[in-house]
């Protein structure tokens, strides 16, 4: 046994001593990471298994607080909600930017000014663009675009037309940073592909088709989960535009319920288990980003070859 | 370069050391209700009132923070004990606050002072729990119809009968031209939006607990009490016949005279915009919360607004709900910071001390108020004693800016109306009470039952809390 240990110390040490200054390098990256998100993600979890009185844990509860969770309309409902949000931002914002790309990998002249033109909502504080559109969406007859349009629309008052309008401007505000990571990627293209299909006679739908369209292909999955990561997180654009997940909880999401729970009603233990439980839903997309990101690398790779 | 580096070590410790020689052995209070720099008149008069407070306490010193109290920021300052020593919070918070160990346990410095007996008893119990006060109320509100008399006019409700370039609110009999019932608010309310376009005759509040808070008050009008105790335990009755009464009401008003906006998420923040952008006659709201449309609207003192009692429901009840905007105390204070603190309030005039001092900075925030443009009114007393409130209803009386008899039928009925909220889990019950209007305010409410609505509601928020109670 002792001379085990012994064994296992030496290898121990060997490895250290080979690899130090890789840990010296990596270790204040690790003191932080811990510091700020490991510690904290552990004590959150642990804070989900107890009754709070501010942040102190009071009382050991085990899963009771998911078991509340579960069986509360107000979270069955912001589920739900959440994976609309992912579904319309799907129809909504999935293609557009594809589209904008392709279209500025066209023009010619002023191409900087399009660029910076697509760019400019990206830049307009979040806070600014939900109050901006709130405005324009006003029900009365005598808001912006019911007098523009002279309709009597509902637009964020009506339970079926709130979360696509929230998509829609989520995709005002970010398509256009979208569609120049889309336009560097189309940049790469080789244009002697798009020489040689030309003169094999291919339209210009089978020069996306068989040309453009592969080429981004791997791009387009791993922006489709990074946005669908991003959408499922969406927070203050319910909470400004329908003052807090409105008409009757129709617009309500996980993150702005755990808000809700922690902050105004204060309940530190109910709010860490909401985290927990959306933490896990993330993990399943996360996953699924790295999968589709190692065919990514593979692609690459193999064109590089 | 070594040498270099030694002496400036040297130097740093030494400068560390003549810092702690020279500490401050002074008790720091910070108040929380310090204005924002730029309301340089409120800057002022604060610091002559911590001028006057530390020449004559000079163990003290005050330091000004100018929070104001949100629940996103609030958590994170209790935990890192960052809170100022005194804060002012919403009427809504401190249940809350004292249950998650937030403030401070006052009780016994409020006897020391002898400020106990003298604060409202009713106010007191809002911020106290086990029998132990936790804060002092700044002030009191009640609810009441707030109305723009200009938008009455103009749909020919109401009119200057004795030509004296004022709109009367009162006939040449002297009866109230304002609706007293809701029967008459309804009919009001109907007549406004047809008459006008653009403007909507009344406003429900819907979102962020306000709605439920709001509709509290209405279904009391209608007879409904929301909680009672029956077998010596306590029942939520959310679907009373006045309860359901009240939001069959709202359910009228909103469908058949569609007298209201068609938002259906409206909270407090939208209605003094809506009043002063002239799109919305009439609607409840708190005492406290009068000024807001003058001061954000930038309207003159003299602008035909008025705020009237509560009208009445089929049976002739009226009710005011009734609540005090608290200070309360950061739990990490010690026992002289709070004390100190809540010596300072006698130099804010937000004491019942009627000291010279007191009396001082009353009349200078009555001056500061004036030179602003803000509206004086008579206010909801927070404490009972005799010097208190005559000193105070005489210091309101010379100062008074306003037309009174826009204002003066709601004071004057006040105290035989005031009602304080129900006894248990108020917030959750006006949460859930959001729920139910925003369903009727929705265009499919007019095809909802609104017993059957209210039935389930009021089975979860029993099953969920109330059980909780007994």
């Amino acid at each position: 046994m002792r001379e085990t240990m012994q064994k296992i110390r030496l290898k121990v040490w060997k490895f250290l001593k080979k690899n130090a200054m890789g840990w010296a390098i990596m270790l204040p990256g690790l003191v932080l990471f811990a510091f700020y998100i490991w510690i904290p993600l552990f004590q959150n979890i642990s804070l989900s298994f107890f009754e709070t009185a501010g942040t102190a844990k009071v009382k050991f509860v085990g899963l009771e607080q998911y078991q509340i969770l579960f069986q509360s309309r107000d979270f069955i409902q912001a589920l739900g909600n959440t994976f609309e949000y992912t579904l319309w931002s799907m129809i909504i914002g999935f293609l557009l930017p594809i589209i904008i790309a392709l279209i500025l990998n066209e023009v010619v002249h002023l191409r900087g000014l399009f660029r910076t033109l697509i760019y400019f909502p990206n830049i307009v504080p979040g806070i600014a663009v939900a109050i901006m559109w709130m405005f324009l969406f006003d029900p009365n007859s005598y808001g912006v675009l019911n007098s523009l349009f002279k309709t009597h629309h509902l637009w964020l008052n009506n339970e079926k037309t709130v979360i696509p309008l929230i998509v829609f401007t989520l995709t005002w505000k970010g398509a256009g940073a979208t569609s120049l990571i889309y336009l560097a990627n189309l940049q790469t293209i080789d244009k002697v592909y798009y020489e040689a299909a030309r003169l094999e006679g291919a339209s210009a739908w089978q020069r996306f088709r068989h040309v453009t369209l592969p080429h981004l292909k791997g791009q387009i999955k791993m922006l489709l989960i990074v946005q669908i990561i991003s959408v499922f997180q969406v927070f203050y654009e319910p909470l400004v535009m329908t003052k807090g997940g409105g008409p009757n909880g129709a617009s309500s999401t996980l993150v702005q319920l755990i808000y809700q729970i922690a902050f105004v009603e204060g309940n530190a233990g109910k709010a860490a288990a909401l985290s927990v439980i959306v933490a896990l839903l993330l993990f399943m997309l996360t996953g699924f980003y790295f999968y589709f990101g190692k065919e990514r690398r593979k692609h690459v790779g193999k064109i590089a070859k | 370069m070594k040498r270099l580096m030694v002496l400036i070590t040297i130097a740093l410790f030494v400068f560390a050391l003549s810092a702690c020689k020279d500490k401050n052995d002074k008790i720091v209070i910070t108040i929380g209700m310090w204005p924002d720099e730029t309301a340089k008149e409120d800057v002022e008069m604060f610091k002559e009132w911590k001028r006057r407070f530390e020449n004559d306490y000079p163990q003290y010193e005050i330091k000004g923070q100018n929070y104001e109290y949100n629940v996103d920021t609030f958590l994170f300052m209790a935990e890192t004990g960052t809170i100022p020593t005194v804060f002012q919070t919403w009427f809504t918070e401190p249940q809350k606050l004292i249950a998650n160990g937030y403030v401070k346990d006052i009780t016994d410095e409020l006897k020391t002072l002898g400020w106990y007996d003298k604060m409202d008893p009713e106010m007191r119990a809002a911020m106290s729990a086990n029998g132990r006060t936790y804060g002092v109320p700044r002030d009191g509100y009640g609810l009441g119809l707030f109305m723009n008399l200009q938008l009455l006019e103009e749909a020919g409700l109401i009119e200057d009968y004795d030509h004296d370039g004022k709109l009367d609110l009162y006939d040449s009999e002297g009866n109230p031209l304002y609706p007293e019932t809701f029967d008459k608010l309804l009919t009001m309310a109907s007549t406004v939006t047809e008459r006008l376009e653009y403007v909507a005759g009344f406003m429900v509040l819907s979102a962020n607990k306000q709605g439920g808070w709001q509709f509290s008050n209405i279904a009391w009008n209608f007879g409904a009490d929301l909680q009672v105790q029956e077998n010596g335990k306590w029942v939520s009755k959310l679907n009373s016949p006045g309860a359901i009464a009240a939001l069959e009401w709202i359910k009228k008003i909103k469908h058949e005279n569609n007298a209201l906006p068609s938002d259906v998420s409206l909270s407090y923040n939208d209605w003094w915009s809506k009043i002063g952008q002239e799109t919305l006659a009439m609607c409840i709201v708190g005492s406290d919360a009068i000024a807001t449309p003058f001061v954000n609207m930038d309207k003159p003192t003299d602008y035909p607004y008025a705020f009237v009692p509560m009208p009445a429901g089929p049976s002739g009840e009226r009710y005011s709900l009734f609540g005090g905007t608290p200070y309360m105390f950061s739990a990490k204070a010690t026992s002289e910071q709070v004390m100190g603190a809540l010596r300072f309030l006698e130099y804010m005039g937000r004491s019942p001390e009627m000291s010279d001092v007191a009396k001082q900075s009353i009349e200078d925030g009555m001056q500061v108020a004036l030179k602003k443009g803000m509206p004086i009114l008579p206010s909801i007393k927070p404490w009972i004693n005799e010097d208190y409130v005559s000193y105070m209803e005489n210091m309101e009386q010379i100062y008074c800016n306003v037309n009174m008899d826009y204002f003066k039928d709601f004071y004057a009925l006040f105290d035989s109306m005031k009602r304080t909220e129900e006894p248990h889990y108020c917030q959750e019950m006006y949460k859930a009470l959001d729920g139910a209007i925003q369903t009727i305010l929705d265009p499919k409410g007019i095809t909802v039952n609104v017993e059957n609505l209210l039935t389930t509601i009021n089975n979860d928020f029993q099953k969920n809390y109330m059980n909780n109670v007994n």
